[in-house]
């Protein structure tokens, strides 16, 4: 092993890295540019304002202040709807997802109950919605939930069990910050692979490798120098990721010595990988179809933009054999849980598998034609 | 002196085979310190693999190779070190300028004192130095490789067809660069399809056709020995021309222009075709007398090997 050597190789690379404008965007910029769009997307599901439409058939004082309740509980945004319509009508031409109807004998069923004392004076509100509208399930759970306090409230009692929410997490923990650990781990594979595959693949075509066999240089220096340029990289676009993820979404991740050690497993473990395509795919085009193969799978499978446990069960088996799952744990467990038992666990698999790809990938790289 | 020191390259009976195919079949030869060495041959001939048997690119069939004393399939790391290699249709990385890629393989072979600039300035380079790779030309992209190869101040160096596909300009400026090579006094191994940089820059030339040496020597020797004859060009004949000369005994051949073309073994016979031309009142307009060069001596060489094949074949 030579540091001059592996040096060398560090300053050719990273000089191609730069003056090639299009790998810079999809390196640094694109990983970035994820996190800002989905972040944004489940931002806005934090603190949105549910609109529905209300069709008032009472016209009462006493119908007009429970639209004002429904109101004043924060999410809604309420439209009122003419009475005069046909409510199902208006819902499937507008295409609105939830309209609720307050029946004409609204006032005068509530006087009954609470003047008159008569319990079974009731009111029945319909919903009138669109079942393929996601978020119209959400809407109607809130509503159900504001409807018994209302009842409750009439009941003249207090409540019996109230829930207290105790986190186990130190504070808040929303979806980017599950997806952070996520895109860190997922740029710097698709780098790590793509970069070993492609750059591996283009000098055996253009017949570099060839000239650099006539050289000092050995397989070692020359894998470990892709590790560390590729290490390079992670570390700077994951510096400027948790950047962006602290700057403009203000995520609460922990940063502790785990984070270096899994981005360069990471990084070990598909160079390694992409080390061996290279040799088993006698051409260019092959290697880099190999490339998305494994890439896939990888980035959909182990839980890099939803968790696992949202997946079936044989699925979530599967994800147990890809490595990138261990890196995603691994990750989250130390800059979420700041779980070390976790995190250690997760890295001595990731760690195992590394080193037999590393060690594969020397094996396999050839200088001689034989 | 020892064998190691007096010889560069030593090539004992080497044998190379992909499979059914027979690449080099069975060839010796040595390369003395401080000559220029043309392996000339068409191609398939089995050039590029045997210069890459001894660069320690490829391994041998069977066949002793020894380079600088030592055996190329034993001392790879201690060979590299002292050689230079400019491999078939060189390439580099794309987006590094000439001095960068200079100082790239400097530092590969762990040159401190590198003279950077001296490279660029034998390779002709000077304008270029900050040029990206992928911007060169193809004979600037040659030179740079043929600097390249020296950068380690090696002892023998390598050049596998360093001007084929360049245009004539480019191939001259190839050559002028591998001339300063030669004044610098390094044992160059080229191997090349065109007779032409064979004759202007080796000592010695070893001709391969199908995986096996046809003729070595010189290019003086080889034409001495492989083409000891004149050719007579005969320039706007008349018809009569090319009867007499025929009946004479030679063997005349109809080139284009009414030119005829005759090939004769002693500049006697000139004169005696002129008279008889001359007695039989026919005319011509103007004469070339020519030696032949190293292209004919390769034509017939190769054309000669060709025949023993099909005649082994037929046996």
């Amino acid at each position: 092993m030579s540091l001059r050597v592996i040096g060398a190789n560090l300053i050719v690379s990273i000089k191609s890295f730069y003056r090639e404008k299009t790998a810079v965007f999809f390196r640094i910029a694109f990983p970035i540019i994820l996190i800002l769009v989905f972040g944004t997307i489940f931002m806005n599901q934090d603190n949105v304002r549910f609109d529905f439409y209300v069709q008032d058939l009472d016209q009462t004082n006493s119908s007009a202040e429970l639209v004002k309740t429904l109101e004043l509980s924060e999410k809604f945004k309420i439209t009122n709807v003419d009475p005069a319509i046909n409510a199902t009508q208006y819902a499937k031409k507008n295409k609105l997802n939830l309209i609720l109807v307050i029946p004409k004998d609204y006032e005068s069923s509530l006087i009954q109950r609470m003047k008159r004392n008569d319990p079974n004076a009731s009111a029945t509100i319909t919903y009138i919605y669109d079942p393929s509208s996601t978020s119209v399930d959400t809407k109607m759970q809130i509503l159900n939930s504001v409807f018994a306090e209302i009842n409750q409230k009439m009941s003249g009692k207090p409540s019996f069990i109230t829930p207290v929410e105790t986190s186990i997490l130190s504070s808040k923990y929303r979806f980017i910050d599950f997806f952070v650990p996520g895109i860190i781990a997922m740029a710097a594979m698709t780098s790590s692979l793509f970069g070993a595959v492609n750059v591996n693949a283009e000098l055996r075509q253009k017949g570099v490798t060839k000239k650099l066999s006539t050289t000092p240089i050995t397989r070692t220096d020359w894998i470990l120098s892709n590790v560390l340029y590729q290490f390079l990289l992670s570390i700077i676009s994951t510096i400027l990721m948790l950047l962006v993820s602290y700057a403009v979404f203000d995520v609460s991740l922990k940063l502790n010595f785990w984070l270096p050690v899994f981005v360069v497993l990471d990084v070990f473990a598909f160079v390694g990988i992409g080390m061996i395509l290279t040799r088993v795919a006698k051409e260019a085009e092959s290697a880099a179809a190999a490339a998305n193969a494994i890439i896939y799978p990888m980035m959909f499978l182990s839980g890099t933009f939803f968790p696992v446990e949202m997946m079936p069960g044989f699925l979530q088996k599967f994800s147990r054999i890809l490595p990138l799952y261990y890196v995603n744990e691994g990750l989250r467990a130390s800059m979420i849980f700041v779980d070390n038992m976790m995190a250690l666990r997760c890295s001595v698999i990731i760690g195992v598998f590394a080193a037999v790809a590393f060690v594969l990938g020397i094996m396999t790289t050839k200088w001689e034609d034989g | 002196m020892t064998k190691e020191a007096e010889h560069a390259i030593d090539v004992e009976k080497l044998t190379k085979r992909y499979g059914n195919l027979l690449a080099v079949n069975d060839i010796s030869f040595t390369v003395r310190r401080g000559e220029v060495f043309a392996f000339l041959g068409p191609n398939g001939a089995g050039k590029t693999t045997t210069v890459e048997i001894i660069e320690t690119i490829r391994r041998p069939t069977s066949g002793k190779v020894s380079l600088l004393g030592m055996d190329v399939t034993k001392k790879k790391r201690k060979i590299v070190r002292r050689i230079g290699v400019l491999p078939q249709g060189f390439s580099s990385f794309d987006r590094i300028t000439v001095r960068e890629t200079i100082r790239y393989y400097s530092r590969l072979f762990n040159c401190r004192d590198t003279d950077i600039d001296g490279l660029i300035e034998l390779a002709n380079l000077k304008d270029k130095s900050k040029e990206q790779f992928k911007n060169l030309s193809g004979g600037l992209k040659q030179r740079l490789g043929i600097a390249i190869a020296i950068v380690n101040d090696p002892e023998v160096v390598f050049l596998d067809e360093p001007s084929t596909g360049l245009d004539p300009r480019a191939r001259r400026d190839v050559w002028d660069v591998l001339l300063g090579l030669k004044k610098k006094g390094k044992t160059v191994f080229l191997t090349t399809h065109y007779m032409e940089e064979a004759e202007l820059l080796a000592d010695t030339v070893a001709i391969i056709s199908k995986g096996s040496i046809v003729a070595m020597g010189s290019p003086g020797e080889l034409i001495e020995n492989n083409a000891n004859y004149l050719s007579l060009t005969l320039q706007s004949v008349d018809e009569k021309v090319f009867e007499i000369v025929q009946k004479m005994g030679f063997e005349p051949v109809n080139a284009n222009h009414n030119n005829i073309k005759v090939r004769v073994e002693h500049p006697d016979d000139i004169r005696k075709i002129l008279n008889a031309i001359k007695d039989a009142g026919a005319s011509f307009l103007n004469l070339d007398v020519r030696k032949p060069n190293l292209e004919e001596v390769f034509l017939k060489l190769t054309g000669a090997a060709l025949r023993e094949d099909l005649a082994k074949e037929v046996a």
